[in-house]
């Protein structure tokens, strides 16, 4: 046992083997992990550098905002689809942001008893991750079938349900961060909870909720699936909502998906766009929520 | 109302008056680690002032001082634990064994190894507890398995924690109270023998029979290791130390023997501290 | 009762019924798609299941090529995706200067903003090729000969394929799993890593052997966050795998995922039969991910709670 005792430190020294080895493996590793790191940013870069080396030229030309979709073989534009795509967007963004609002209010300000907030805030994230082909499905099952032909309501809905769980938990985040000490204040004053919350509570809570909203939109503008089997397509300019709707993601897919060059060129300005705004949106959401805090 | 006024003697008694009488100035013994002109700084804000002090060999040293006063800073430059985080600097230089391990070449971790510490809370690895004691030999030294089972049976033992777990070996070391868990960190210190034991504020989140435990400890391990202690309770410091120090403000205001430092202190801020006219 | 007490109760009804109605949702979707998909289920009950028909001529269908295709192609995935998404974690937590720590980790990020489609798009005009010219060639020549694993290396070099859609896959989930990494690593208590460290401990085993295991349970959470994204995945798929009904041993040759097989038929099926075997591939696909999302939830959930009352 004594050889085990005495304080020996010769095995803590530079020259110590398994020391030496260790390091060596300490120091691949670190490097792998760098690595991977840029095994990541090679990804970003090179998908962006494809985007815009392809797409820029699409993108500088005018005709791409002002002209139709055309027919294979002729010059044309993505206008149609730009604007259903924004009229879905716009309609989508405002049927799931309240619901989604309102439920993330009744998260964070009511639902401090009872089952229901927890069921709903777990229900919630599942539905966050849910595959949005599925969400295309039961929309088209719910709704298209019913009323016997595609639409443009029926691609807003499928979108309105993608928005709605992205909001309820940025709200459902954001004003459970507003500090009691507020609510307190108010309720001290003798005003009602309704009046609070209306009041004081999203008032506070107001540029998390924002950018809630920004990021819901950005994660709905290049959502392809839940609109391949609701609002379709549409080769013309509608803006009729009862009738199938032309917007940027299936006309990409559609264009992208055919053997014709002109098609190719079409679906990648459309692409550049898509990628520019949902970018766009996205830091723009950051530093609105960056300045707050 | 009655205002609280302050009693004049010390408040701490020194328990240990036998072994103290003995206890030579500083400068009479062999230093272990030499602390000359050190400052510290986290960013731009300078926490420690120019400290100088010796730390004996085989002695057990307490910094004391009110939180803040750069007592646990202190004690983390003295196994480099600080650079670990960018924004923190020492200079100045703290030489362990004849080497400015603030300037040296040789690794940290070699350093880190040679002068082990203990945290203010017990934090077990989440492995079990024959693993975690054996995480840290198996950095220095390949040993087989019957080796390995005495080195882990002798931390232990020394850490007076063999008895109580010796037929749980193998379960997690979340599984053991908080006194056992810390008496774990220390087994896992000790067994990969270093000559330097730091033992940051190790009994804050103890009971007191734990502490007790851990005082005792502490006692028994100088004989073959220098510690530093950093407690904020006086009595510990008064109990289990052998020599001083009194930081204030980043700046060390007074050291010397304990029973100097406590019974006639030679200055009057820590005759404040002291007495608990602090403040 | 004060006068204002029916508009505290009526805001209060108001919110609870949106929450209810977002909890009615799941089960509405269910409930959809059980309906849609009965004749399917009638017809082919659990055999469903494991056949690999796909003849919409005579009607007879069975999900196990879509099953295999995105079971393999999100095995892939995270076989590559775990690895990279633990190396891009570590760098941001221990080794990034912490004034490049927020660049990095939103660069990170904004992998996962990229929608789906333009992963695919850009797998099927700029990957593909270079996969079918340079990278299947090389393995077809190396790995293909192996004994066993050899098969899953063999044939015609096309570019598509599971292979091709599972390195996609794998880009798409490692922002999802390494968030989840980088935070859960953020949640380690300080003390703990300086103890390692203090013994002498290198930066890798700090992160693998103290790190990690302390964090196994978030860190399992946040793989199964990104298998759940990896298995839903319909666009970034249904590109480069080529769509065809078809098993196959070699990850090289065409195949089919259930989100794909959805995206590329869904529109053109003709016949309830038909049509109800797609929607009950959906089904399928919905309960597959609903329990691996939830699994990975309660995992995070319990991790939380376990600092929760540690702190």
């Amino acid at each position: 046992m004594s050889a085990v005792v005495s304080p020996m430190t010769s095995a803590i020294s530079p020259a110590n083997p398994l020391y030496r080895s260790r390091k060596r493996v300490n120091v691949f590793m670190l490097g792998v992990s760098g690595l991977a790191l840029v095994f990541g940013l090679c990804w970003l870069l090179w998908i962006l550098g494809t985007l815009f080396y392809e797409g820029g030229h699409a993108l500088a030309r005018a005709a791409l905002y002002f002209e139709m979709t055309p027919p294979p073989g002729a010059d044309g534009g993505l206008a149609n689809a730009i604007a259903g795509s924004a009229v879905l967007i716009a309609v989508a963004t405002l049927l799931g942001t309240p619901v989604g609002i309102l439920t993330g209010t009744y998260l964070a300000e009511f639902g401090k008893r009872g089952w229901i907030a927890p069921a709903t805030r777990f229900i919630n994230d599942v539905l966050l991750s849910a595959p949005s082909i599925v969400i295309g499905l039961f929309v088209y099952s719910v709704y298209v079938v019913r009323v016997k032909h595609f639409s443009g309501w029926a691609g807003a809905l499928a979108l309105a349900l993608v928005v709605i769980p992205v909001v309820v938990r940025t709200s459902d985040d954001m004003l459970r961060l507003v500090p009691n000490s507020l609510r307190e204040a108010a309720a001290a004053l003798g005003c009602p909870a309704w009046k609070m919350i209306l009041s004081v509570t999203y008032p506070a809570a107001r540029t998390g909720i924002v950018t809630g909203v920004l990021l819901a939109v950005a994660r709905i503008s290049g959502e392809t699936a839940p609109l391949l089997f609701t609002a379709l397509n549409n080769q013309f300019w509608s803006l009729d909502l009862n009738q199938p709707t032309a917007n940027l993601p299936t006309v990409i897919f559609q264009f992208a998906m055919s053997p014709y060059k002109d098609w190719h060129r079409l679906a990648w300005g459309g692409a550049a766009l898509i990628t520019l705004t949902v970018l766009a949106l996205n830091i723009l959401a950051r530093s609105l929520f960056r300045r707050k805090d | 109302m009655e205002a609280y006024e302050p009693v004049a003697r010390p408040v701490v008694q020194v328990i240990r008056p036998s072994a103290r009488s003995e206890t030579p100035p500083v400068e009479e013994l062999k230093p272990k680690i030499r602390v000359r002109n050190l400052d510290f700084y986290y960013g731009a804000f300078r926490a420690l002032h120019d400290i100088s002090l010796d730390i004996p060999e085989k002695k057990v040293t307490a910094f004391i001082g009110p939180s803040g006063c750069g007592k646990s800073t202190l004690l983390r430059t003295l196994n480099r634990l600080y650079s670990l985080y960018p924004d923190q600097r020492a200079e100045g230089e703290v030489v362990l064994d004849g080497e400015n391990i603030l300037t040296t070449k040789q690794d940290v971790s070699l350093i880190r190894a040679k002068v082990g510490m203990v945290f203010q809370k017990p934090t077990p690895f989440p492995m079990s507890i024959f693993d975690n004691i054996a995480f840290g030999v198996r950095l220095f030294e390949r040993l087989s398995r019957r080796e390995m089972e005495e080195r882990v049976e002798w931390a232990l033992t020394r850490a007076a924690l063999w008895a109580e777990v010796r037929r749980k070996l193998h379960q997690s070391g979340n599984s053991l109270s908080g006194g056992q868990q810390q008496r774990l960190c220390i087994a896992r210190c000790i067994a990969i023998r270093p000559e330097v034991l730091l033992l940051d504020e190790p009994c804050s989140a103890l009971d007191p029979i734990s502490t007790a435990r851990i005082e005792e400890l502490i006692h028994e391990l100088k004989s073959e290791y220098t510690v530093v202690i950093v407690t904020h309770n006086m009595q510990q410091a008064a109990r289990v130390s052998d020599y001083t120090a009194y930081m204030y403000l980043g700046e060390l205001i007074e050291y010397g023997p304990t029973d100097t430092v406590f019974i006639k202190p030679k200055r009057k801020e820590t005759e404040d501290y002291i007495t608990g006219r602090f403040g | 009762m004060r006068p204002a007490r029916w508009k505290d109760v009526a805001f209060e009804q108001l919110t609870r019924l949106f929450a209810l109605l977002v909890l009615g949702i799941l089960a509405a979707i269910l409930v959809a798609l059980v309906l849609e998909s009965r004749p399917s289920l009638d017809k082919f009950g659990l055999a469903f299941l494991w056949h690999a028909e796909w003849d919409p001529v005579q009607e007879r269908f069975g999900a196990l090529v879509p099953i295999y295709g995105t079971l393999g192609t999100s095995l892939i995935a995270m076989l590559i995706g775990i690895p990279v998404s633990f190396g891009i974690a570590l760098f941001l937590t221990e080794l990034s200067p912490a004034w490049l720590k927020r660049p990095l980790g939103t660069a990170i990020e904004l992998l996962a903003a990229i929608p789906s489609i333009i992963y695919g798009m850009w797998g099927l005009f700029v990957l593909a090729p270079l996969f079918q010219a340079h990278v299947q060639p090389a393995l077809i020549e190396s790995l293909g000969a192996l004994p066993l694993a050899g098969a899953l290396f063999q044939g015609p070099p096309l570019g598509i394929g599971m292979l091709t859609a599972g390195l996609i896959l794998s880009i798409m989930v490692i922002p999802f799993i390494a968030a989840v990494m980088r935070d859960v690593f953020d949640l380690v208590p300080a003390l703990l890593k300086e103890s390692a460290y203090g013994l002498g401990a290198t930066t890798w085993e700090v992160m693998w052997k103290v790190v990690l295991p302390y964090t196994k349970v978030g860190v399992i959470g946040g793989i199964m966050l990104g298998l759940g994204r990896a298995l839903g995945e319909t666009m970034a798929v249904t590109f480069v795998i080529g769509n065809a009904h078809q098993l196959s041993k070699s990850l090289m040759a065409p195949g089919n995922s259930i989100a794909s097989a959805l995206a590329n038929e869904f529109t053109e099926a003709v016949g309830d039969v038909y049509f109800s075997a797609l929607i009950e591939l959906g089904l399928i696909l919905f309960l597959l991910t609903t329990v691996v999302l939830a699994l990975a939830k309660l995992l995070l959930l319990r991790l939380a709670r376990r600092e929760g009352a540690r702190a």
